[in-house]
């Protein structure tokens, strides 16, 4: 149970909003790097935090995010022309530059200075690893980019893809770290897809469906533990990692890449949910690239030329009851993205926390609440930076790893839980 | 046409869920075991709770094979003393709080029973920075293998978060 008010306090992310503030601390993923592929190419209507964005790539490659609206009469400047150095409005011939300040209104005499007076909000736009980071806070408290390893390794290394999922962020993000769903809803998948089977661990997840958890917190956010019987007395741990706002990463399995997601509000009854795929010393095989484009693992089908999965609502999910009864699937519906977007979709856009009765086993839940509330009003109240901004919280590694009976794997398996560069992750 | 899904999920229909208690009170028992912890837990009993019941344990644990009824090692805040199995008997879930780096002897003697009882256990560690991580592993080895959820916390406001949570 969670009280309206601090259900509030998270799920909206609008401008002026407590939580919104929270999300303007950090960067963001806003875009793939392959949205703007060219310089020049057609800009890209991005919402972010119930802001509406235009993208754009200028002739000289540079970067802009700014308010999708023209500042004349305010037509969406997502029709506007990318040329020579800006996007010009197709109404009236206003021209914007990469920073949304205006440098052209053919109307008004040039001499007049009268276009430096019109300037659209902008955000700025970054690339790394594949992905166009935003950040959307006071330019003062702008951090240093973002040093997640997946968007450090050498892109052979790492694969991203984004769909959008139409629920508030929050519950899609309380989806990523509730370990305790995995033995019912993904039951099938463990055997069967092509980017978990095969891992020696599996068959302790299907031997003891019933893990014990610890939970415990991170410098930047949580570690959530899910403890094992192994052989010889030893546990077997799987460690999830996750970061504020809202990184996850979850713990790999034998030699496959290891991935995770993060979930960014588009508005309060939308979000993106990015999921990276990437391992720390190799390239991804074709087999794998292959595997991740057709929607295996942590990522789906779409709907061609949008990111709206193949699976969703519209469809009922292509929901199979007869799949489900014969075991295949648990829930009827196929893969492990759109199992977990059906359920947290079906909640309606933001779930009534008032009515939920967590038990134990959702102390990961109420954990990353009770940080997150916590660091909302830190923020709110003392101007102090949430944890996850500082570069140091963002080197994490989840690990899954074989450990004697009486050593916590905070101390046990410190090294794992931490980014080696030209290592392999912990993983069995 | 819209698929049921797509209208189930809208904020509208949202409206039409049934507005009815969809659960009983939970009956909690809260136990702290060292002395740090017995002063959190006296001050979270000053907040109005339902069915949750705090609990402290007394300065020595009985023997290792004393039967559990054993009185005088566990008390309420009043100081009177209480009987575990009868206060376990009918609850739906034991919290463990410990504080980091002190002794808690009697947390098998809750665990045991607890497990013969088939009652779910939670165990709150509370931890600073500056303990050392020997002691903080010292606390989860006594506690691990009664606690079926382990929580390391860093600041006791976390424990009325998680009752709360929990319709304590
Ligand atoms: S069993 Fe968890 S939501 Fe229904
Ligand atoms: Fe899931």
């Amino acid at each position: 149970m969670l009280k309206k008010e601090q259900s509030d306090l998270l799920t909206l992310t609008g401008p002026g909003t407590a939580g919104g503030r929270l999300f303007r601390c950090y960067w963001l993923p806003a875009l793939l790097s392959s949205e703007l592929p060219e310089n020049d190419c057609p800009p890209v209507r991005v919402k972010l935090l119930s802001e509406r964005l235009l993208a754009f790539r200028d002739s000289e490659g540079r970067l802009g995010l700014i308010d999708e609206f023209c500042a004349h009469r305010g037509v969406s400047l997502w029709f506007g022309r990318n040329e020579e150095g800006g996007l010009r409005c197709p109404y009236h011939g206003w021209k914007y530059d990469r920073t949304g300040q205006c440098i052209e209104v053919p109307s008004e005499p040039v001499e007049s200075g009268f276009c430096n007076k019109i300037k659209l909000k902008s955000y700025p736009l970054v690339e790394r690893g594949g992905v166009l980071w935003t950040y959307m806070g006071p330019a003062d408290k702008q951090p240093p980019l973002p040093e997640w390893e997946f968007a450090l390794v050498p892109p052979e290394q790492s694969f991203m893809s984004k769909r959008i999922q139409e629920s508030n962020w929050l519950q899609a993000m309380e989806g990523g770290i509730d370990s305790s769903h995995v033995s019912f809803l993904h039951r099938g998948d463990l055997n069967s897809d092509p980017l978990f089977r095969g891992a020696k661990a599996n068959q302790y997840n299907l031997k003891d469906s019933r893990p014990v958890f610890e939970v415990v917190e991170s410098p930047g956010g949580l570690f959530i533990g899910a403890r094992r019987n192994a052989e010889s007395g030893n546990y077997y741990w799987r460690i999830t990692q996750w970061v504020m706002p809202s990184f996850t990463m979850i713990p790999p399995r034998g030699d496959h890449p290891v991935h995770g997601h993060f979930w960014i509000p588009i508005d309060d009854d939308n979000c993106w949910t990015w999921s990276f795929d990437y391992h720390p010393i190799r390239a991804l095989s074709p087999g794998e690239v292959a595997a991740m484009r057709d929607g295996k693992g942590i990522h789906v089908k779409y709907e061609p030329g949008t990111f709206r999965p193949l699976a969703n609502k519209d469809n009922d999910y292509l929901i199979d009851r007869a799949a489900q009864k014969a075991g295949r699937t648990f829930s009827g519906v196929e893969g492990i993205a759109m199992q977990d977007a059906s359920l947290q979709e079906s909640m309606g856009p933001i779930v009534d926390r008032t009515k939920e009765n967590l038990v134990s086993t959702d102390n990961g839940i109420i954990m990353a609440r009770h940080r997150l509330v916590r660091s909302v009003k830190a923020l709110t109240d003392k101007d102090q930076a949430p944890p996850g901004v500082d570069n140091a919280h963002q080197q994490v590694r989840s690990a899954a790893v074989i450990l004697p009976p009486d050593r916590p794997f905070i101390e046990a398996a410190k090294d794992a839980l931490v980014v080696r560069a030209g290592t392999s992750h912990a993983s069995v | 046409m819209q698929s049921e899904s797509a209208r189930a999920a809208s904020a509208a229909e949202a409206r039409f869920r049934i507005d009815a208690p969809n659960s009983q009170p939970r009956s909690i028992k809260v136990i702290a075991l060292d002395r740090p912890s017995e002063a959190i837990v006296k001050r979270l009993a000053t907040s109005v709770w339902g069915n949750t019941s705090f609990l402290t344990t007394l300065a020595s644990a009985p023997p290792r094979d004393a039967p559990f009824s054993m009185r005088g090692w566990l008390a309420d805040l009043a100081g009177h003393t209480k009987i575990l199995v009868d206060e376990i008997e009918h609850a739906d879930l034991v919290v463990m709080i410990a504080t980091a780096g002190e002794s808690i002897e009697s947390t098998s003697i809750i665990g045991e029973a607890c497990s013969l009882k088939r009652v779910m256990t939670t165990g709150l560690v509370v931890t600073a920075p500056s303990v050392p991580a020997a002691e903080l592993s010292r606390s989860l080895a006594q506690l691990r293998p009664w606690a079926l959820m382990l929580v390391v916390a860093s600041a006791e406001d976390y424990i009325a978060d998680m009752l709360m949570a929990l319709r304590a």
